[in-house]
């Protein structure tokens, strides 16, 4: 057993910046890791069986240069950057890999991923329905349950109720304590920036989940005990949109005289704001994960079995959840930000955008083609958006 | 204005625009006239040259740094200027200057080296912005390559585009398929005037889709020195289907709303006490700035 040297923040920011760290130590031990793509693999099943779940993100300071042999150009850069770490060599410590169909392109990753990138011993795909409707949720059991079927075959061993119920009871702890970790944002200046939030978010997604929460733990007790205070700045901004799992982002906004507050992302609060329902079993992981994450490649048509559509009782339903975090953490503007090619979320934006409007919170959109050096316009116009919000 | 007494009127307001291609400052006084402007070419070093501008818009105002209460600095450079107080962004301070030489403007459209910006401005304030600033398609940049292929000066070619009414559609909208583009149509025996005039419309349109995602209200003002261009000015109103008004400088915008703006948070500081003495300090530090980088 390697004992970490470091802790709290400081430890959370090794994970971050070598976020294979501690599973190429556990492997070393004999641990499996089973790495996921997005959001939509119950990680419940896969702690349950005794493996470890490792989320896997691309590197944004990573040029993509093998990826073109075997992918199109013109689709998701942050997924294309998966593969392109994959082919280089990148992911080598992890056993499995589990995608789901969240998007065209997350499906073929998976598909790329078993033919060029590695012969894993472990390889699932889970199918994904497109929406939240009741027989789409029983279908999406379904996938579950082959999943579950395949990955313990894997694992030699079985999931039984027990081992599951205590599964979700973990990741549910995880789940309050990173909504405890975002409580500490509410007060003006928050007690944490964005850019650490992220790091301690991104560092749980790489552990254990029993040593995630240990982590989380010690970094509330850590915030809450320190003297420096991030400072306090003229907006308080929300960030919207798909994975955001680097820092710099974060960091120019935060340098344009804004904090950000809360997020509407898939590495923060899409994560980790729904809890599995008890009684704990493969019917309450379908409605966590298909309807209560709130990602857009779920369509959420409130109104599909109404003659007339109610176009305002629409959006409210689609984004109400996004009024209450605008209200909860006292946000004056939204950076709706994208990678380039990302249809699903491309899509949202117009609807988003009015709908923000109609609560009078001004928003820009941002499209960005997931480098870091592609951040460089995008600064002009953040530093711009700060300055039209007038609350001085 | 409360607090104006206490800055004595002989003190003075600079706005300082490294640009991608051109820069540009400007002096006001303490009713934001302005007195001077300079403009130029940016080049590859920012520093020095922003030095130099300093300088050369000093003597053209005929004062000397002592005079000036505060500086702003804006632009694709604004970083690059160690000697200013504050940065802004272009967006604002076209804005802010835009509004200052039109005050009903509602919509402005800045079309500079290599970007492209819609302003939506209300009761002289910016409001809401786009920019197109990830490619060179339909910004100076394109019309300069454009006059590079044809051998000839850009204002000549604006004056050979006026000669038309029947301008040649330009499909292509990316810089260098569009030369293409240019140069396949010459040879199959279009006129230079059609072809020329097609390639403003072709801006045009570019830029009016841009602004059409805002609204765009009357009075509509374009600036930049794209809009210096006889023949793009004509193209924007035949694509925008509404008269604009163009400055008689339409490159200083952005350095007269970030003077203006220094006057303001000049005015701000004497009000909340916090003015003396602070522009020594600042230019101590600039000092200490260059030395280092010199090195």
């Amino acid at each position: 057993m390697v004992i970490a040297t470091t802790k709290g923040l400081s430890r959370a920011h090794e994970i971050y910046t070598d976020r294979g760290l501690r599973v190429r130590e556990l492997r070393k031990a004999g641990k499996k890791i089973v790495g996921y793509v997005c959001l939509y693999p119950p990680v419940e099943i896969i702690s349950a069986l005794g493996l470890v779940p490792f989320r896997v993100f691309g590197d944004m300071s990573e040029p993509i240069t093998a990826a073109d042999q075997v992918s199109i150009t013109v689709v998701c850069p942050f997924l294309r950057s998966i593969i392109d770490l994959g082919l280089k060599g990148k992911f080598d410590f992890l056993d499995g890999i589990v995608g789901a169909h969240t998007c065209d392109i997350g499906m073929t990753l998976i598909i790329s991923w078993r033919d060029y990138v590695k012969d894993a011993p472990f390889t699932h795909l889970i199918d994904v329905p497109h929406t939240d409707h009741a027989p789409a949720v029983d279908y999406f059991e379904g996938q579950i349950n082959s999943f579950k079927r395949h990955i313990e075959e894997f694992a030699g061993e079985k999931l039984t109720d027990d081992k599951l119920k205590k599964a979700c009871e973990i990741h549910n702890k995880q789940r309050k304590l990173v909504r405890e970790l975002y409580d500490l944002r509410k007060s003006d200046p928050p007690l944490l920036t964005s850019t650490e939030n992220l790091e301690v978010l991104m560092a749980i997604s790489s552990l254990p989940v029993d040593e995630g929460n240990e982590l989380l733990e010690d970094v509330i007790k850590e915030i809450k005990n320190r003297e420096l205070k991030p400072p306090k700045k003229k907006a308080r901004l929300l960030v919207w949109g798909p994975v955001v799992d680097n820092t710099s982002l974060y960091q120019l906004i935060e340098n344009a005289d804004a904090n950000v507050v809360i997020d509407d992302t898939c590495v923060g609060t899409r994560a980790f704001w729904a809890d599995v329902k008890a009684p704990y079993n493969l019917h309450a992981l379908a409605q966590r994960y298909l309807v209560d994450i709130k990602c857009p490649r779920t369509y959420r048509d409130s109104c599909h079995q109404e003659l007339e559509r109610n176009y305002d009782k629409d959006l409210d339903s689609r984004f109400n959840y996004i009024k209450k975090a605008i209200t909860d953490w006292k946000v004056n503007g939204a950076i709706l930000q994208s990678v380039k090619y990302c249809d699903t979320h491309g899509y949202e934006v117009p609807n988003l955008r009015h709908y923000l409007d109609t609560l009078g919170i001004p928003s820009i959109y941002i499209e960005h083609d997931y480098s870091e050096r592609s951040l460089a316009p995008i600064k002009t116009r953040v530093e711009a958006f700060v300055e039209t919000l007038d609350l001085r | 204005m409360p607090g104006m007494d206490n800055l004595t009127s002989h003190l003075y307001f600079a706005g300082i625009d490294i640009g991608s291609t051109m820069s540009k400052a400007a002096v006001v006084d303490a009713e934001s006239r302005m007195l001077a402007y300079v403009v130029g070419p940016t080049g590859a070093e920012h520093r020095l040259y922003a030095n130099k501008l300093m300088e050369d818009i000093l003597r053209k105002a005929g004062l000397t740094l002592s005079d000036i209460a505060y500086i702003i600095s804006t632009g694709y450079g604004r970083v690059n200027v160690p000697f200013a107080d504050k940065q802004i962004t272009e967006l604002t301070c076209h804005a802010k200057g835009v509004a200052a030489l039109f005050p009903e403007v509602k919509t402005a459209i800045d079309i500079g080296g290599q970007d492209a910006k819609v302003l939506k401005i209300k009761n002289g304030r910016l409001v809401d912005f786009l920019t197109n600033d990830k490619c060179a398609a339909g910004t100076g940049r394109f019309l300069e390559v454009t006059a590079e292929t044809l051998g000839l000066e850009l204002d000549e070619m604006g004056r050979i585009s006026l000669q038309t009414d029947s301008p040649v559609k330009i499909n292509s909208l990316c810089t260098i398929f569009a030369q293409q583009e240019i140069i396949s149509r010459l040879s199959e025996g279009e006129l230079l005037p059609d072809i020329l005039a097609g390639v403003y419309i072709a801006i045009a349109t570019r830029v009016v889709k841009l602004a059409r995602q805002l609204k765009v209200e009357m009075p509509v003002v374009f600036t930049g020195g794209v809009a210096k261009n006889a023949g793009m000015v004509k193209a924007m109103e035949a694509v925008l289907g509404v008269p604009v008004l163009v400055p008689q400088e339409p490159l200083i915008t952005g350095c007269l709303g970030a003077a203006i703006l220094a006057r303001d948070e000049a005015f701000k500081l004497v009000q909340r006490g916090e003015y003396e003495g602070h522009r020594d300090k600042k230019l101590t530090e600039a000092r200490i700035d260059f030395g280092e980088k010199s090195r």
